[in-house]
């Protein structure tokens, strides 16, 4: 136990004797997790959405204004007899506008200049969300509703929340991609700067490991300072990012749910609090292997 | 262990044949040598009896740098407990890679090194600062920290090896008194001379009593006075039963001191003599 104690004697040497390079990795350990954390965060953001949008899967058939009423409830009992579905809602041009101009802001109605452009829709919830392709193309073959389509192709005239995801998740996986590249290399610097730091460390340090070494210090007892001044950098480090992403939990997020209403931010505090647990053990890993990695190179027990 | 010269002196020369390998006209030189010096008596010469605590077979290492020379060549000897050995050759004929062997900082090229039963080119590595622990060293750089006061560098060779504070508080106090520094405790490397500082750093070796003492050029920097104070002092140690390896240049001190004396020419073992002189160049 003294020992420990001696370890983090000679480890918090280190910041009075090199300050500047102990800032260096403290600061790229805190950014480097920092962002991690967002991208965290924003992950499952995104995973809320995602599945909130999977959960809802319905399909609009957009109808054409000419329609005859007949037309349409013939396309509406032939969907309500289609396996999966759950109900099917009509929706004319007048409520698609109200819709419309409760979801935005009134300023692009008021452009319209009284015309209305929607088109009119027959709405299917569906009970299963797995059903939804086998469904709309049940529809799209539907010879009825070929006559009153609204649109030339397929995808112009039925819009179901399959094809919402798909495109949230090329947008997530892009995202995710770039996430990683950018953490990947955040980690390689942080790593870098802590080997540097602990190299200095152990060059200012190695006339007295050289006397270590012939009185018989063991070898883990050498090491020992410099494994505890690379954690404790790291852990300094994770405690800023995690400070600063709960900063902004508390903060920011708040902010963000209200610009953005249509995206859920609805992330639980305990989904939170094992961000930040990762966060620490991440930081631990990575102080330690950056100082292991100095070691090996720099001081030979 | 006996003082009983009459007895052990057959018995080591019995043993001379196999043991101290060393080539047999060369050492009839020696022995010429020694004759022409007066004979000292020396009395507590301790007896080459027991198992040897160092033993060196057939050792040659032969450094990458110059794979045709070797550092050592075919060095094959024994160290017994409480003997006091002048190492003795000129630079570069190995004395250094012999003391760097004996605490492990290399590993011979061939043959096997015993230190106490145990085979140092064996040995695994995290026990290594074990064997260290048993082996006290002294340069002749004497190797302080310039930031630590005398007793605390003594007390950085306990503190590393996780000794108490209570065994720090006492036996640091004791050996600078047994080195004659017990006034200097709080004075720093730079306020001493270099008698001194040597004095520290023997007081560094030998404070968690080892069996064993090396001294790589002990009074290389020292003048003959000091040299002496020293070599004093590192006798003071053997009488206690330490066994004591001397790496040395000094002529004079080999010859007045007439210990066994282990002479290597260019990695070759030339002589291993009992009460022996420096011997080169006369």
């Amino acid at each position: 136990m003294s020992s420990f104690a001696y370890f983090i004697r000679e480890s918090l040497k280190g910041f009075t004797r090199n300050l500047s390079t102990t800032l260096g990795s403290i600061v790229t350990i805190f950014l480097s997790l920092m962002i991690i954390g967002v991208f965290l965060v924003g992950g499952l953001v995104i995973e809320n959405v995602v599945s909130g949008v999977e959960n809802e899967v319905s399909i609009a058939a957009y109808v054409a204004d000419d329609a005859s009423q007949a037309d349409i409830d013939k396309v509406e009992d032939y969907v309500r007899g289609l396996e999966g579905v759950a109900s099917v809602t009509f929706t004319d041009k007048e409520q698609a506008l109200e819709n419309f101009r409760s979801s935005n802001t009134t300023d692009i109605i008021d452009a319209l200049d009284g015309q209305n452009p929607l088109p009119a829709s027959i709405n299917v919830e569906l009970s299963d969300p797995q059903l939804v392709e086998q469904v709309a193309g049940a529809i799209w073959d539907n010879s009825t509703y070929q006559q009153i389509r609204d649109g030339e192709t397929k995808s112009e005239s039925l819009k179901y929340g399959q094809q919402t995801v798909e495109k949230l998740f090329t947008l997530t996986n892009y995202v995710r991609y770039i996430g990683i590249a950018l953490i990947a290399l955040l980690i390689f610097i942080a790593m870098v700067f802590i080997n540097n730091t602990i190299r200095l460390a152990i060059l200012a340090r190695r006339k007295e490991i050289a006397i270590m070494r012939l009185v018989g210090a063991s070898n883990g007892f050498i090491r020992g300072p410099f494994l505890m001044e690379g954690a404790l950098h790291a852990l300094i480090g994770s405690l800023l990012a995690v400070g600063v992403l709960e900063l902004l939990r508390n903060t920011a997020l708040p902010k963000l749910q209200g610009a953005l209403p249509f995206l859920s931010f609805d992330v639980s505090l305990n989904m939170f609090l094992l961000i930040y647990a990762a966060l620490v053990v991440a930081g631990l890993l990575i102080g330690l292997l950056g100082s292991a990695l100095a070691m090996r190179r720099y001081l030979k027990v | 262990m006996t003082n009983d010269t009459s007895q052990g002196v057959p018995a080591r020369q019995a043993r001379r044949g196999g043991a101290h390998a060393a080539p047999a006209p060369v050492r009839q030189t020696a022995s010429q040598l020694s004759a022409s010096l007066p004979v000292l008596e020396v009395d507590d010469i301790p007896q080459q009896t027991g198992t040897p605590v160092i033993t060196f077979d057939h050792v040659t290492k032969v450094y990458p740098a110059q794979p045709n020379k070797p550092a050592l060549n075919d060095i094959s000897l024994q160290i017994y407990a409480g003997e006091f050995i002048f190492l003795v050759g000129h630079s570069g004929s190995g004395k250094s890679t012999f003391i760097r062997m004996l605490i492990r900082e290399v590993k011979p090229t061939q043959g096997h090194i015993y230190v106490a039963d145990e085979d140092l080119t064996t040995m695994r590595n995290w026990r290594v600062p074990y064997l260290r622990r048993n082996i006290g060293c002294v340069f002749q750089d004497f190797k302080l920290l310039p930031n630590k006061t005398v007793f605390e560098n003594v007390a950085f060779a306990l503190e590393v090896i996780g000794k108490s504070r209570h065994v720090i508080k006492t036996q640091v106090p004791e050996v600078l008194r047994l080195v004659g520094l017990q006034d200097k405790l709080n004075k720093r490397p730079d306020q001493l001379s270099g008698g001194e500082q040597q004095r520290v750093s023997i007081a560094r070796a030998i404070v968690n009593r080892p069996p064993l003492l090396v001294c790589d050029e002990p009074t290389g920097n020292l003048d003959p006075q000091t040299s002496r104070g020293i070599m004093d002092l590192l006798e003071r140690i053997n009488r206690t039963g330490t066994t004591v390896l001397v790496a040395t240049h000094d002529r004079e001190m080999v010859d007045n001191m007439r210990r066994r004396v282990i002479a290597l020419d260019r990695g070759h073992l030339t002589r291993d003599q009992d009460r022996g002189v420096y011997g080169f160049d006369v």
